[in-house]
C-alpha cells in the first residue's frame, strides 16, 4: 500500500508530528509542505510510512538502503543544492523522531572553508 | 568577566557561528591558561594541536569530520584544538625529575621533608617517606606504566576543564567533544600526525556561539547535598541559602534551562545552517 491521501493517519506520522509540534509547534501550512514532501517520497518507494519506518527500526541495512534512495530521490528533483538538501532533511526528519539514526549535516558552505 | 561568572556561564556550546574567525590571540590565551593549570609533579602531560578548519585542505577536514560523526558543532567550530596526553611523561624518573627542580626552586619546602635525597631514594628505591611527607614511596616507585597513562589522561582532562573556563573569559563559546570514534582514532592520529603512544582525550571545539551565550540556560545538576559530605559519606553537607543568594547576584547560579524560546531559537539554527528539526 503506498502512502495516499491522508497522510497523518499513519501512526509514525502522527508520531513524527507530536514530537516536533512538542518542541517547535511547526505551523499547518509547514506541515503540508512535510507532508507533501514525505509522501512523494514514500510513494518513489511503494512503500507507507509505518512500514518504511519499521524496516529502517528493525534492519540497518534497510535504513542504509532507505537514505540513499532518500540521496537519489532528493537529487532526482532536481531543484538545486539547497533545495535538495531541504527536501532530505523532512524525510530525515521523519526518521530521526521515529527514532532511526540516520547521519545529519549541514550545508556544505557551513563547514567547507566558506563556500564549496 | 569575574571568575565566577566565567564559571556559571560555560555551557556547551553545540552552535557556533561558522562564518566567525576566532582572533590567534584568544587561541593562545586559552594555551596560555593552560600551561599554568594545576599538575601533580608539574608533569604537564597535555599537548594540544591547535586546527583552523578553513586551512584545512577538503580530504583532511572531511577525514576529521567524519572522525567525529559530523556532529554539527563540530562542523560549525572555525577552531579545532585537539587535546592529547603524552604518557611518556608520567614515568617515575619525569615526576623525580620535576619534584627535584621543585624542590630546588623552593616550592617543595625542605621543611616537609623534601630533598633531592629524599625524592631520589623514594622514587627509585622505594624507601619509606618520613612523615610529614608525601608517601611516593608507594605511589611513584615501580609505577606501571599503565598507571603512568591514566595519570597522564586524568591530568588532561582536568587541563581540558580549565581550557573551557578561559575560552569562556574570552568571550567564545566551547565544547567537549571525543575526539573520534574508538575505531577512528587512528585515522585522526594519522592526519595530525600524532605518535602512537600518545592518547587521545578530547577535540575542543572553539568559536563565537550562534546560539544565545546561555544557550538555554544552565544544565540540571544534581542537587548540591548529594554531592557533597560533610565528615562522613551520605551526612550532606548542609547548603546555606544566603551563600545561593550571594552566588546568584555573583551570576555563577544562573536561570535552568529550558529558558523561554529555547525551542524557537533552535529551530531558527537549524533552518539556517539546514538540520531537520
Amino acid at each position: 500500500m503506498t502512502f495516499e491521501a491522508k497522510p497523518d493517519t499513519y501512526s509514525s506520522v502522527q508520531h513524527w508530528m507530536e514530537v516536533v509540534n512538542a518542541r517547535h509547534g511547526l505551523s499547518e501550512r509547514d506541515w503540508d509542505e512535510r507532508l507533501t514532501v514525505l509522501s512523494s517520497y514514500c510513494d518513489s518507494l511503494g512503500k507507507d510510512p509505518d512500514t518504511i519506518i519499521q524496516e529502517a527500526l528493525d534492519e540497518r541495512d534497510s535504513k542504509l538502503d532507505y537514505m540513499r534512495h532518500l540521496r537519489r530521490w532528493a537529487n532526482d528533483q532536481a531543484r538545486g543544492l539547497q533545495a535538495t538538501h531541504e527536501l532530505q532533511n523532512v524525510v530525515r526528519s521523519f526518521f530521526i523522531n521515529n527514532g532511526a539514526r540516520v547521519l545529519t549535516k549541514p550545508y556544505p558552505d557551513v563547514y567547507g572553508g566558506g563556500g564549496s | 568577566m569575574e571568575f565566577l561568572e566565567v564559571v556559571g556561564s560555560r555551557r556547551s556550546i553545540r552552535w557556533f557561528k561558522t562564518w566567525e574567525k576566532v582572533p590567534r590571540d584568544k587561541i593562545q590565551r586559552i594555551l596560555e591558561v593552560v600551561r599554568l593549570t594545576t599538575c601533580p609533579g608539574n608533569l604537564q602531560p597535555w599537548r594540544a594541536i591547535v586546527v583552523e578548519r578553513d586551512e584545512l585542505d577538503e580530504q583532511t577536514r572531511e577525514g576529521l569530520l567524519g572522525a567525529d560523526n559530523w556532529q554539527g558543532a563540530h562542523t560549525q567550530a572555525p577552531v579545532w584544538i585537539y587535546w592529547y596526553a603524552d604518557p611518556s611523561v608520567t614515568r617515575p624518573e619525569s615526576f623525580q625529575e620535576n619534584t627535584v627542580e621543585l624542590t630546588d626552586l623552593g616550592a617543595l619546602p625542605s621543611a616537609y621533608g623534601w630533598s633531592k635525597e629524599m625524592i631520589e631514594a623514594s622514587i627509585q628505591r622505594g624507601e619509606v617517606v618520613q612523615a610529614g611527607g608525601p608517601a611516593i614511596n608507594e605511589l611513584i616507585h615501580g609505577m606501571p606504566a599503565e598507571v603512568g597513562a591514566a595519570v597522564a589522561y586524568a591530568e588532561t582532562v582536568g587541563a581540558c576543564a580549565c581550557a573551557t573556563l578561559a575560552a569562556v573569559n574570552e568571550g567564545l563559546g566551547t565544547c567537549l567533544h571525543m575526539i573520534a570514534a574508538p575505531s577512528k582514532q587512528d585515522r585522526v592520529k594519522e592526519l595530525l600526525g600524532v605518535p602512537e603512544s600518545v592518547l587521545p582525550v578530547w577535540v575542543q571545539l572553539v568559536g563565537y556561539p550562534a546560539e544565545e551565550p546561555e544557550a538555554g540556560g544552565q544544565r540540571p545538576r544534581l542537587p548540591f547535598e548529594t554531592l557533597y559530605f560533610e565528615r562522613s559519606w551520605g551526612r550532606p553537607f548542609p547548603r546555606d541559602e544566603e551563600v545561593v543568594s550571594q552566588l546568584t547576584k555573583e551570576r555563577l547560579l544562573q536561570q535552568p534551562m529550558p529558558k523561554p524560546g529555547r525551542f524557537d531559537e533552535l529551530k531558527f539554527l537549524s533552518r539556517m545552517y539546514g538540520y531537520p528539526e
